[in-house]
């Protein structure tokens, strides 16, 4: 066998809840049986963006943001590949912000998970975009990107997770690269995954979390009370967690790429078809 | 026929009116008949920022021969709006025919136009108006009487007619042949029956041209050579490389993705790329400069990715329909850090095609980005070119491992040392593999790490590429006297002017040799070696600052032999301003030479 890298040891703090991510991912890879050559695992900057280290897969580590404009483009050119793309919510709410609602829009066959910790804790604590009004000096109201995801009509999968509760962190996780691979196109799960060294909020969130697995007559097919759902939930100044939403549409990859072809990247494209596909190309400019 | 007639060798025609009013169709149209007639064609356009409205042009050249610029001599202008007279009365001399739309009243030879210029007024809009309610039919009525002037046959001009506007239905036709009719009984009227055009024009089974442009031939060249993936973000003047790959990529087999942003584009170029999939993208100045993060990660994580330049007018906004070549400092040296790359410049659609071929072996074989530098000029302006010859293109891939290869390996690491600087790559999904990818320095393996020693190695591998590549860069081409003490440096829509100065210079007695380079970045000893050799060379480029002079310099290009002649007013140059900017630079006047 090829000897490759082997993968490295996390360099979070003890404590730290991107530990249950890291751990909840393998874990549904090794039970949905991905072996480590189809895992495509890309991660952004900040302590999360060390994710594709610390386990065995192709791995990528991309600029700061740019997480979902990566992952879109692998999964375009080969769609055999499982692609999963994690980040923070600094990477994935506010640097790369402005990219989430165009792949929410866009459903490509990805897994997206941001763990967030309401905290740049790499940069030792400034506010992130999910940080509560009065942590440290934020006067801005937090982002929910909960509610901005169900606000846009094309996102087929949407959940949270804690990392303090890791048998259904694992379950979620599991459900996300099983609605994706089953060609239902992008499912985004984030993970409530506490930073113990400048935001600590595991007593906080312990209490506030709440289940709408648990809840009798929610329905995650129903975006409508989702959101509804999900607004109470806020006001009462409770986190949910669980499936929130799921719906479907057509992924991105199954929309764009012509299926008389195998995927970009599998072509040969040593030998170019200059009889055809060339020569037609050529003698349009002729007319 | 009478006597006197010229055979069409050259004819040079601007048409110009109000944005919306057809000027672009009737040069098409016109182009197309006198490609039929076994001319090379070239087109330019003059437009504004904005869909309609403004004055904007369309220039056409029909030669007997290559050109790939417009003359300095207008033959005619066409004049939807009397608007249009004042803007490009400057390009007119006394030899020059003006047909204008005199709905709204004759002008008379008004001190704008040189003396002795023939007017033509023509009832254009009113006439549209009467026959068929709408004015937008006025181009094709002029169409009759640019025809007959220059001596086009009415058949021609009616098979031209179905051609064109047989796409668009049956009653569009209709109303477009009758304009034509419509145009020709004004032409009668007007003294320009059949048999009075000026030149004799006959249509010809010459060879078969392509019609191309070089953000079309960018495009095909890069399907051609393999490319599957194309992310992009519209800007002027770049998008038609994204149109054209719309269409016809997926019958390749590949796909286009139309991003959010420049910066989504690149990272989506990234991710495809990190596939093992050859990816471009295209676009311009603020394009680049919102993707110059991503163009870093590209040399540091070396992943192979094409980028097209487009240039236009800069800074900033700046004038987004206009050509400039100011971007050569921000593709050379634009980005944080010290990283691989490669710029190539093409000078015709046709180098266009097959650079970008070269562009994508070279991405992928040495993972680095590899800049395309057009500008509008060679983007947009469509010329004619012999077909390109497919079975010229060769495909290679560099050191890419499949499965068995990787197997056969004791370990694979993804930035393993190597004598050219370029490691193995098992693109992902490769069975047996697995491997890291990142923009922090690195180990082998691809594990972060900031080992000083590690560190020295990795910065040497990534240089060590810019000097195992040279032997397969795109080499200098050189045009003319090879001994001459004149010289001419020029990239991108240069290349036209700069051949037909030397022409022009030629016929005064005075020889030149114009040294075409063709890769920027990295600078080819063959482009300082030939400052040194020439003593009064001209650098011409559109810019305010030289950057092209400058990067030679920089290369060891001897300061005391170069003068540059710089543009950058938007407008493009011709010939003959070249001509007398060389004379005066070297202190000659017109009648003291040949």
């Amino acid at each position: 066998m090829t000897k490759t890298f082997t993968p490295a040891r996390p360099i979070w703090c003890a404590g730290c809840g991107d530990f249950g991510v890291l751990q909840a991912l393998v874990g549904a890879m090794e039970e949905l049986n991905i072996p480590p050559h189809e895992r495509f695992v890309t991660a952004g900057i900040g302590c999360s963006g060390s994710l594709q280290n610390n386990l065995s897969c192709y791995g990528y580590h991309t600029l700061h943001g740019r997480v979902l404009p990566t992952v879109t483009g692998a999964k375009l050119a080969n769609p055999e590949l499982t692609v999963v793309g994690v980040g923070g919510d600094g990477d994935g709410y506010a640097i790369g912000g402005g990219h989430l609602m165009h792949a929410f829009k866009r459903n490509p066959g990805i897994t997206y998970i941001v763990m967030n910790n309401g905290t740049y804790g790499l940069t030792k604590g400034q506010a992130s975009p999910t940080a509560p009004t009065g942590y440290q000096d934020n006067v801005e109201e937090d982002l929910d990107p909960v509610m901005l995801g169900l606000s846009i009509p094309g996102s087929t999968f949407i959940a949270r997770a804690y990392s303090g509760q890791p048998a259904q962190l694992l379950r979620l996780t599991k459900a996300a690269l099983e609605h994706t691979a089953a060609g239902g196109g992008m499912s985004y799960l984030e993970v409530l995954s506490p930073c113990v060294t400048y935001n600590d909020t595991y007593r906080d969130w312990r209490t506030s979390v709440y289940d709408v697995d648990e809840e009798e007559g929610y329905e995650p097919t129903n975006r409508a009370m989702a959101f509804t759902r999900m607004q109470e939930l806020r006001e009462d100044g409770r986190l949910p967690l669980g499936l929130i939403y799921t719906g479907e549409r057509p992924s991105l990859e199954s929309l764009s790429l012509n299926m008389d072809f195998v995927a970009p990247a599998l072509q040969d494209i040593t030998k170019p078809d200059l009889s055809g596909v060339c020569n037609d190309a050529l003698q349009s400019f002729i007319k | 026929m009478s006597d006197n007639k010229q055979k069409l060798s050259d004819l040079n025609v601007i048409v110009a009116g109000q944005g919306g009013d057809g000027s672009l169709t009737v040069v098409n149209v016109l182009a197309d008949i006198l490609r039929g007639a076994g001319l090379r064609v070239y087109t330019e356009r003059d437009v504004l920022s904005r869909i309609k409205g403004g004055i904007t042009a369309a220039t056409l050249r029909a030669y007997d021969g290559e050109r790939l610029c417009i003359s300095s001599d207008i033959d005619l202008f066409v004049a939807f709006d009397q608007a249009a007279i004042g803007k490009y009365a400057f390009r007119l001399n006394e030899r020059s025919t003006v047909i204008y739309d005199s709905s709204n009243g004759e002008i008379s030879s008004d001190n704008l136009l040189p003396e002795n210029v023939r007017l033509i007024g023509v009832p254009l809009s009113r006439y549209a108006v009467k026959h068929f309610r709408r004015d937008i039919y006025k181009n094709s009525i002029s169409f009759a009487v640019i025809g007959r002037l220059i001596g086009l046959k009415d058949d021609d001009m009616k098979r031209s007619f179905e051609k064109r506007f047989g796409r668009r239905g049956a009653q569009a036709l209709k109303y477009n042949l009758d304009a034509l009719e419509v145009g020709c009984a004004l032409a009668d009227e007007s003294g320009l029956e059949v048999g009075k055009g000026r030149f004799e024009i006959e249509s010809s089974d010459s060879e078969p041209h392509m019609l191309i442009t070089g953000n079309e031939a960018v495009a095909f060249g890069f399907a051609v050579s393999g490319g599957r993936l194309f992310a992009g973000y519209p800007i002027t003047p770049s998008t038609d490389v994204m149109e054209w790959l719309v269409k016809w990529l997926p019958k390749f087999g590949g796909v286009v993705k139309q991003a959010e942003d420049e910066l989504s584009a690149i990272n989506m170029a990234i991710g495809s790329a990190l596939t093992g999939t050859r990816t471009m993208t295209a676009t311009c100045g603020p394009g680049i400069a919102l993707m110059q993060e991503g163009i870093g990660q590209l040399g540091m994580a070396e992943i192979g990715v094409v980028i097209v330049d487009a240039q236009r007018s800069g800074p900033s906004t700046g004038m987004p329909t206009k050509p400039e070549q100011s971007d050569i400092n921000l593709l050379c040296y634009g980005g944080a850090g010290d990283f691989p790359r490669v710029v190539l410049a093409p000078g015709t659609p046709e180098e266009c095609f097959f650079l970008a071929v070269d562009a994508n072996n070279l991405a992928e074989k040495y993972q680095l980005p590899v800049f395309m530098c057009l500008d509008q000029g060679l983007s947009q302006n469509t010329a004619t070119i012999n077909p390109i010859d497919l079975n010229k293109v060769e495909i290679y891939r560099g050191d890419r491992l499949d499965e068995k290869q990787l197997a056969s390996q004791d370990v694979y690491k993804r930035y393993n040392f190597t004598e050219s600087g370029a490691s193995n790559f098992a693109p992902p999904g490769t069975p047996g593999g697995m491997g890291l990818v990142t923009g922090n320095e690195h180990d082998e393996f691809g594990l972060v790490s900031t080992d000083p020693v590690n560190r020295n190695k990795m910065v040497e591998k990534r240089a060590k590429k810019m000097v195992s590549m040279i032997p397969e860069l795109p080499r200098a081409i050189s045009h003319g006297v090879e001994t001459a003490d004149i010289g001419f440096i020029g990239v991108g829509m240069c290349y036209g002017v700069i051949l037909e100065a030397m022409d022009l210079l030629a016929e005064k007695g005075i020889h030149a040799q114009y040294h075409q380079v063709r890769t920027l970045w990295p600078m080819l000893d063959e482009t300082p070696a030939f400052t040194a050799r020439c003593k009064n060379i001209f650098v011409v480029e559109y810019n305010a600052t030289g950057q092209l002079a400058k990067l030679i310099i920089a290369h060891g290009g001897e300061e005391s032999n170069i003068s540059s002649i710089l543009r950058y007013d938007g407008i493009p140059m011709q010939a003959k301003d070249l001509v007398s900017q060389v004379m005066t630079k070297l202190n000659l006047k017109e009648d003291e030479v040949a």
